[in-house]
């Protein structure tokens, strides 16, 4: 048996490996150079994550024993991985205006950015349960401490701690939900995972399903699906902003990555049961987070639910598990992912308290930075899903799966809250178009960020290019297997 | 690059270069973007000799999302050739009328007007029907800043009328197109946006009245059909000129177009069931108003009551299902963009002069204003129906269709036409004729530069008037199309 690992195993390797050492020269600048690392860390991490992006699209595949049985190198992880490192540097670039206002210690911060897109490239490369869980853990425990990252806020206290609670409650199910189903079939491998299930009889099937109902439930928490979502708005309203925005797009898609991995590719239509129970859980997803988010002032709590409600959409591919499903899974991930981030990237500009943006401080943002303004429409165009932006389609793509996949329930319902949604994001438009004094409170001042301004320009040109030609990025998910 | 694509592109590019052009000098700018919104013209003007010459229709198709089934399908048939043609000629005149002393941020009023003059070219031409859709929801946003932005001093109110009309109107124009989208997948095959496809099995579908009903919701929203007109007293009326020219020239085609391309052509068998109750409230529309109008006391009111009743009218010829009447509801949509821009143009110079649009406060101007008062009456002329000007041929047709459908309907309707002398009359007289006001220093007639601008229309309502063949040739075709559906859709 080959044991030694060469050049081209190390090559497909190298995205962790560019991670890893990132974060830990990250790290050591902190520690023992400080004053430089308040520079330097920024363009460090930024440079990381760049290198990580090319080494992603160059590696090569592997075959080698040693690492097939734990990750994968296909497509699908590479389409995973550079969405994932995608979010990462959207999420870098936000932080830095972050930074300016608050002036907390970088070093820190960037390292532990790096460990949870480190965790999150585990989960889109897992070949198995146990480095999926590897990853979606390295996830949450750099979440639980970024969420707590202000040490002075007090908001943020509640915050760390809810989602270090819960977050832990469903790692447990996770576990034990791996666990079943290892008792059922005898291996954690994914790629083995449909031939045993097919062998499987009696009681060892009821064991399999009480395994697969655990893991759904504990991904349920990580993707904050209602009636599992209680702890997102207060963590999102708890932590930093550009910590927020990190997980309304990273865990976000982290979690449906997982999905993905174990129910689109590994176990495609397993049991149709399962499939419905996904169905029936879009239904209150969408329903809840439309409605709550109706009444929400604060803007990093109404992404909070925003970020709910397109779950729920997000659960539509899932539920329908057909071949086609991953492409359109990953398109509306992308879409979202860029609306939501360049919504953030707006936001970051107005933000000066720790409690966050407020709706009301939105007011004449279009007479002051006309840029901004319609920056931030265009996101909530295409997030609410209307007509001339890339949105709509993308929602157009997976009603088309759900109609073939005969959920006309769900789609009624779907269109429903996306006319409901469409509210909620107008209402913040007109709010930008109108300027009512807002009476004594002091405006927000804009300030001067270079990174947070390129960041809004890419979101910006990425969902106009979106919106005017698709078809490129489609054909390249619909290459995937 | 196909001609069609080019003609769809140039607006964009141009309302791209007017945003970055660096010149601050308002005229220059003026100039040259009314220059590049001309572009277009000469294109389609080459693309239609190209047609004469070659015979085939043009058209460019391209995959757009191939997933859903959606392709970017711009072509140019006999219906959106006038409509193009309009669009064509009404941007260039809504960029003239502006004033440059009231146009703030120039660059980007004139790149908003390039930006909404592609939508419309796009919007006219395309045939699938995402596209359609995609057009049709884009107008909203220039056309929303060119009323807030621009305007009165209740633009915002305005605005935001217009848009919450817009937005509602076509709220479930979208989910009927999501479901002609999704009927046409239960056969099996992929569901499609293609309208040439669409357009044998649409009427068959289930819920295809539902479908047709919210069609019709949207285009009567944007027409405006009567009663659906609450937004456009106010947005008329707030925007400046320019951006009333284009919103009654040329947005209200693009609800009867999409009355044309979509329902009638969608669903032939369920308009002419729907066909009585349309009738008759483009009837009321017509008459209502007519006698608004008439009770005005500020000319742009006027004008926009005017507009109002109209395209009612308009709206009349298409409702009867009568071929002859059809087509002169497409004339009389060519006409009154052409006429109502005319007439705003020449109120606008009008209230330049004497700095506010009420009536009554002066009179007699005729005598300081001998041109402009001879340009007004002669528009106002074309726009009360006078044989031997544009809208008596389009009038006429309709009258006759209308005749054989119902001779009591057309006696009732007649009465718009003495109203419309009326009403305009009633403006003409009371500022131009009458007891003239005492002089004021600084009134001066127009020059030749403003009959210069006027002169394409003059020619254009002569035209119409006296040898309206040429058109009507080019209507025809478009009419037999329509006439060919209902036949395939009743054997």
């Amino acid at each position: 048996m080959n044991s030694s690992l060469n050049q081209v195993e190390l090559l497909a390797l190298s995205p962790f490996l560019v991670l890893l050492t990132g974060a830990l020269i990250v790290l050591l600048v902190e520690t023992f150079w400080e004053k430089a690392s308040r520079q330097i860390s920024f363009y460090l991490t930024l440079l990381t994550i760049a290198c990580a992006g090319v080494a992603v699209i160059l590696s090569p595949e592997s075959h080698h024993q040693l690492l097939t049985p734990w990750l994968r190198f296909d497509t699908i992880a590479r389409s995973f991985n550079t969405l994932f490192l995608g979010i990462g540097f959207g999420s870098v670039l936000l932080s830095d205006p972050f930074f300016k206002r608050f002036g907390a210690t970088k070093g820190e911060f960037y390292f532990l950015l790096l460990s949870s897109l480190f965790g999150l490239l585990l989960i889109g490369s897992s070949a198995d349960f146990l480095t999926l869980f590897l990853g979606l853990e390295t996830l949450s425990i750099s979440l639980y401490v970024l969420c707590g990252y202000m040490k002075t806020w007090n908001v943020s206290h509640e915050s760390s701690i809810k989602y270090f609670l819960i977050g832990s409650i469903a790692a447990a199910f996770l576990l034990y939900g791996f666990a079943l189903i290892y008792g059922a079939v005898g291996t954690t491998r994914l790629d083995a995972l449909m031939a045993g299930y097919k062998g499987l009889q009696g009681s060892k099937q009821v064991l399999f399903m009480a395994g697969t109902a655990l893991i759904t439930l504990g991904l349920c928490f990580k993707a904050a699906i209602v009636p599992f979502h209680m702890w997102a708005p207060d963590v999102y309203d708890g932590a930093p902003t550009p910590v927020t925005g990190f997980m309304a797009v990273g865990t976000k898609a982290g979690a449906f990555a997982a999905f993905a991995i174990i129910f689109l590719v590994s176990l495609p239509q397993f049991n149709l049961e399962w499939n419905r129970l996904i169905s029936y859980l879009a239904f209150p997803t969408l329903i809840y987070a439309n409605y709550v988010a109706i009444k929400q002032e604060q803007l990093r709590r109404f992404f909070a639910y925003s970020g709910i409600s397109h779950a729920g959409f997000l659960l539509i591919p899932i539920a329908v598990g057909t071949s086609q499903a991953l492409p359109a899974l990953l398109f509306y991930l992308i879409v979202y992912a860029f609306a939501t981030l360049g919504a953030f990237g707006v936001i970051s500009y107005l933000d000066t308290r720790p409690n966050g943006v407020l709706l009301k401080d939105l007011h004449g943002l279009f007479k002051k930075s006309p840029f901004l303004a319609t920056v931030l429409a265009i996101c909530l165009l295409t997030l609410a899903g209307i007509p001339p932006s890339i949105g709509f389609f993308a929602k157009l793509y997976l009603f088309k799966l759900a109609f073939q996949a005969g959920y006309y329930a769900l789609i009624v319902v779907a269109l429903l809250t996306t006319v409901l949604s469409a509210y909620y994001y107008l209402r913040i438009v007109v709010i930008m178009m109108t300027d009512k004094p807002t009476e004594t409170v002091e405006k927000p001042e804009l300030l001067h960020s270079p990174p947070a301004l390129a960041l809004v320009v890419i979101c910006c040109i990425s969902l106009l290019a979106l919106s005017i030609y698709p078809q490129p990025i489609l054909n390249l998910l619909s290459t995937m297997p | 690059m196909p001609n069609i694509l080019l003609l769809f592109l140039v607006p964009f590019i141009s309302a791209l270069i007017v945003l970055l052009y660096p010149s601050k000098n308002k005229k220059l700018l003026k100039v040259f973007s009314t220059s590049l919104s001309v572009i277009p013209l000469f294109v389609l003007l080459y693309i239609h000799a190209e047609w004469i010459a070659t015979g085939n229709e043009q058209f460019v198709k391209y995959e757009w999302f191939k997933l859903i089934n959606i392709e970017f399908y711009l072509a140019i048939d006999p219906l959106s050739l006038l409509f193009v043609y309009l669009a064509c000629i009404i941007v260039p005149m809504s960029l003239l009328s502006a004033r440059r002393e009231l146009i703030h941020n120039t660059n980007t009023f004139y790149a908003l007007v390039l930006l909404l003059q592609g939508l419309l070219i796009g919007f006219f031409t395309s045939r699938d029907l995402a596209f359609f859709t995609f057009f049709w929801e884009a107008m909203l946003i220039p056309l929303y800043f060119i009323i807030n932005e621009w305007g009165g001093p209740h633009r915002h109110r305005a605005a935001l009328t217009f848009l919450l009309y817009m937005i509602l109107g076509s709220a479930l124009m979208v989910i009927a197109v999501l479901a002609l989208y999704f009927a046409s997948a239960n056969n099996g095959s992929m569901g499609t946006f293609n309208l040439d496809e669409l357009q044998g099995v649409a009427g068959a579908m289930p819920y295809a009245a539902w479908m047709c009903a919210a069609f019709l919701l949207a285009f009567a929203v944007k027409t405006p059909l009567f009663p659906f007109h609450a937004w456009l007293p106010d947005a008329y009326f707030q925007a400046t000129t320019p951006g009333t020219i284009l919103l009654s020239g040329i947005l209200s085609k693009a609800g009867i177009y999409g009355v044309l391309r979509i329902t009638l052509a969608l669903f032939p068998a369920i308009m002419a069931e729907f066909s009585p109750w349309l009738l008759s409230l483009a009837i009321a529309g017509v008459l209502y108003g007519a006698f608004a109008a008439w009770k005005q006391n500020d000319f742009k009111k006027v004008l926009a009551y005017s507009s109002f009743s109209h395209v009612n009218f308009v709206l009349v010829g298409l409702f009867l299902m009568n071929e002859t009447a059809q087509a002169g509801g497409i004339l009389q949509a060519l006409n009154h963009g052409i006429t109502i821009t005319a007439l705003f143009l020449v109120a606008s110079w009008l209230e330049q002069r004497i700095g506010f649009t009420n009536l009554g406060r002066l009179s007699g101007l005729s005598l300081y204003f001998p041109m402009l008062c001879w340009l007004t009456l002669f528009f106002v002329l074309s726009n009360v129906a006078l044989p031997g000007l544009n809208n008596f041929v389009g009038e006429f047709l309709i009258f006759y269709g209308l005749f054989a459908y119902s001779p009591w309907l057309t006696a009732l309707l007649g009465i718009s036409i003495i109203l419309s002398v009326v009403y305009m009359l009633h403006w003409m007289h009371s500022i131009y004729f009458n007891d003239p006001s005492p002089p004021h220093g600084i009134w001066s007639d127009i020059k030749a530069k403003q009959l210069l601008i006027a002169l394409p229309l003059v020619i254009l309502i002569l035209w119409v008037g006296i040898y309206p063949t040429p058109i009507l040739d080019h209507i025809k075709p478009a009419v037999n199309k329509l006439v060919a559906y209902n036949q395939v859709e009743q054997p």
